[in-house]
């Protein structure tokens, strides 16, 4: 007979400090985690450590230089991060934008909204543990959308190419058959990935019901973005506040159920074909003509005033406070990041799961740290 | 109240039209002074310092406003007529949105803080509190956030502190035991010499 | 012959007339021959190579260099895409490793900030000898755009010393390919002092 005898067994809770170096972390982000057993009791995340000043050094800077630290803030999603920026600055300074200027970002825009998305699910497939297969995948796409944004800007990364008033020169004679040729390949990349992923047994028990996040707590913690409409909040600035010339293209808002991380992948692979659609019909609509208004000012002086311009960019909500007091340069330019709004909400969807899942919640937000910590 | 534009008093603030979200705000708080003006893109509304947490509560709670999202909290350093904390705010329900401005001595930066309201106010209060030296009182952990604890004690954002000079070349000296690596570069030959007096110790 | 008549006898417990495709199995399946050979450096070289022991050891050095993955921001994804297929790293040998206990090169990639110095050091002095470390952009060579700030450090050689700077902002990865040849030629070149 087996006699079985209940002992209560001590156990401390012990910190787990996922350094500031972690394959997993992406990017110098640091959290501790308070475990006990295998279960997360206790979130503290810890950022600034890519605290680079780009707020004050903007505000030495003419407006045409301070562009420069969007992209290095962005550095994923940079022509959303210019567009919100030069939009700020054209609202004070009351710059009209040619039309073609205006497509051209919105195709730019909206390929790099793409390029984005590959990162994340690159990184984010990293994270579960598939060392390097969705990864390579994610970047050999991004390769081909990277060309393209070479040709058009000189960069491979740091564009620059956005001004106040349009674009800085006009894009080539083969930009629209490259674009359309993009269209194509990326509806192909984005099936080949999902195939391997939506459907997959492992990726869905494994994210499933993990790191959900309710409606109204979303609203709450400020979240925005791929997350906010996860959480089941319709709500897409692009349709909310329209900017730009986005009123003029058809395009779906795809918006989850339960908030949890399995919704916010699906959220973003919809949103890549919605990116495609919305690429397509910009190349259809695209007139000639120039892409910088004749009477642009050499020196840019905006009146006094302040403006608050918010874009819709990958990761969410991102915004540009821009208080002008007449000179050369920005008196105060505070980004509004949309990844440390987001991580703010890290502590409620992380506790109650295991360590392997706070990983993979934290993957989900998919942060830049340039962008969290500017 | 105070005027928007205090650089140049010139441009004098134009009135707001009828009809916009200042309005509900008068309606919702007829008895706290709020001076109004249009933005580029929101209406701003300019309160006192002491009416932050009444009018911002209201702002969230009461459903003609119903302002549930906090989009942004920024503060800026205004020099002599002190420092100014700005909240961004909007409603989904409404499909408003709001900029609403404090501005507080820089003799006493003290400031009620919005976090027991919008969760999502925490990090911004705590940021602007190491950036520009607002002390946010009723925030529930008002350590630094992007700083290094160690190096808290001056403020960045503020305008009195300068940026640092850029420092000389770490002085990469290729003396006179080095092997070739390679090429160097046209014009760097002279490094390749004995030491020359190279760049300052690295300050800390 | 002897081999090709083995596989055209059919088990005798078939009885029935063969189909086309069974005629065809002995050609159809014929094995692969076998030719005894001998490899062609036999031929060539001597059956024993001397060579002096650092050239041996620092050719097996330069070309396994496993860099520790510590990219920080931008640069980081300009890293992670050389390393991608696009513009392979792996054919040099260089395979992103994590931990720093068994990396040889530190590619630091991106801004350090005087937040993160501490770490980086503690990096550094976790790695086993020999080590190099790589400064990628103009961040880690002397701060970069973000130079004027006073939370950042102005170029990652004031904390470790540095053995290569590649230059960019971001460098490109065939840039960032050249810095690790200069790399591969700098351990070659030094191979009498590392020992």
């Amino acid at each position: 007979m087996v006699v079985e005898e209940e002992r209560d067994l001590e156990t401390i809770d012990i910190h787990v400090n996922v350094g500031p170096q972690h394959p997993a972390t992406h990017g110098v982000f640091r959290m501790v985690l308070t475990v006990s057993g295998e279960k997360v009791v206790d979130v503290v995340p810890h950022i600034g450590y890519m605290h680079r000043g780009a707020e004050k050094l903007s505000e030495n800077m003419d407006y045409r230089q301070a562009l420069i630290y969007q992209d290095r803030t962005e550095y994923l999603a940079q022509f959303n991060a210019e567009m919100c920026y030069v939009m700020a600055v054209e609202k004070l300074a009351g710059i009209e934008v040619p039309e073609r200027a205006e497509y051209i970002r919105v195709i730019l825009a909206e390929l790099n909204r793409i390029t984005s998305h590959y990162m994340f699910v690159g990184a984010f497939a990293t994270d579960l543990g598939v060392y390097g297969t969705i990864f390579t995948y994610a970047f050999r796409e991004r390769e081909y959308i990277q060309e393209l944004f070479e040709s058009v800007s000189g960069d491979r990364m740091m564009y620059g190419y956005f001004r106040p008033g349009g674009v800085v020169w006009d894009v080539s004679a083969d930009f629209k058959e490259r674009v359309r040729w993009l269209c194509k390949q990326t509806r192909v990349g984005i099936n080949d990935i999902e195939r391997l992923l939506t459907r997959n047994e492992i990726f869905v028990a494994r994210c499933r019901d993990i790191g959900a996040i309710a409606a109204e707590d979303a609203i709450d913690y400020g979240l925005s973005g791929p997350m906010l409409r996860a959480s089941g909040v319709p709500v897409d600035l692009r349709r909310e506040e329209p900017y730009s010339i986005y009123d003029r293209f058809d395009f779906d808002i795809p918006v989850g159920e339960r908030g949890d991380v399995y919704d916010r992948y699906l959220v973003r692979m919809e949103e890549m074909r919605q990116s495609v659609r919305i690429v397509e019909q910009a190349l259809e609509q695209m007139p000639e003509g120039p892409v910088l208004p004749e009477k642009l000012p050499r020196r840019l002086r905006p009146p006094l005033g302040e403006v608050y311009m918010r874009t819709e960019n990958p990761r969410g909500e991102y915004g540009i406070y821009l208080v002008s007091k007449g000179g050369e340069k920005p008196y105060r330019l505070k980004i509004r990041s949309s990844c440390f709004c987001n991580l703010m909400a890290l502590k409620e969807m992380v506790v109650g799961h295991y360590v392997a899942d706070a990983v993979i919640i934290l993957g989900s937000v998919d942060i830049v740290l340039g962008e969290v910590d500017r | 109240m105070s005027d928007i534009d205090d650089e140049s008093g010139e441009k004098p603030a134009d009135p707001v039209p009828p009809g916009t979200v200042a309005d509900t705000f008068r309606e919702v708080l007829p008895d706290v002074a709020f001076a109004a003006a249009p933005g580029a893109l929101d209406v701003i509304l300019m309160i006192a310092r002491e009416d932050v947490p009444r009018v911002l509560r209201a702002a969230k709670e009461d459903p003609r406003l119903d302002f549930k999202y906090m989009r942004c909290l920024s503060g800026v350093d205004h020099g002599e007529q002190g420092l100014e904390v700005v909240y961004q705010l909007y409603s989904y329900t409404h499909k408003h949105s709001v900029a609403i401005k404090a501005r507080i001595p820089q003799e006493d930066p003290r400031i009620a803080s919005v976090t027991p309201i919008w969760r999502g106010a925490d990090w911004h209060e705590r940021e602007a509190a190491e950036m520009f030296g607002i002390k946010f009182e009723g925030h529930p952990n008002p350590v630094p956030l992007l700083l290094p604890e160690d190096m808290t004690d001056h403020h960045p954002l503020r305008k009195d502190v300068p940026l640092v000079p850029v420092e000389e070349w770490q002085g990469v000296r290729l003396g006179p035991e080095a092997v070739n690596v390679g090429h160097i570069p046209a014009g760097y030959e002279r490094l390749a010499g004995p030491a020359e007096g190279g760049g300052e110790e690295g300050k800390e | 012959m002897a081999v090709e008549e083995e596989h055209a006898e059919r088990p005798p417990e078939a009885s029935r007339p063969l189909t086309p495709s069974e005629q065809r199995e002995a050609e159809r399946l014929r094995p692969v021959e076998v030719r005894p050979g001998k490899a062609l450096y036999r031929a060539v070289l001597p059956g024993v190579v001397q060579a002096p022991a650092d050239y041996v050891l620092a050719l097996s050095r330069k070309s396994s260099l496993w860099p520790m993955t510590f990219g920080l921001a931008c640069c980081a994804i300009e890293m992670m895409s050389a390393y991608m297929s696009h513009h392979d790293l792996d054919r040099f040998g260089i395979i992103p490793w994590a931990s720093p206990r068994q990396a040889d090169v530190m590619i630091v990639a991106g801004t350090v900030t005087k937040k993160m110095a501490p770490a980086v050091k503690m990096l550094y002095e976790q790695m086993p000898n020999p080590k190099w470390v790589l400064a990628m952009g103009a961040c880690a060579t002397n701060g970069g755009p973000y130079t004027r700030y006073d939370r950042v450090l102005q170029g990652v050689d004031k904390i470790v010393p540095v053995d290569v700077y590649v230059p960019g902002c971001p460098p490109r990865p065939e840039a960032l390919m050249e810095g690790l040849i200069a790399l591969q030629n700098k351990i070659m070149a030094d191979r009498k002092a590392i020992g």
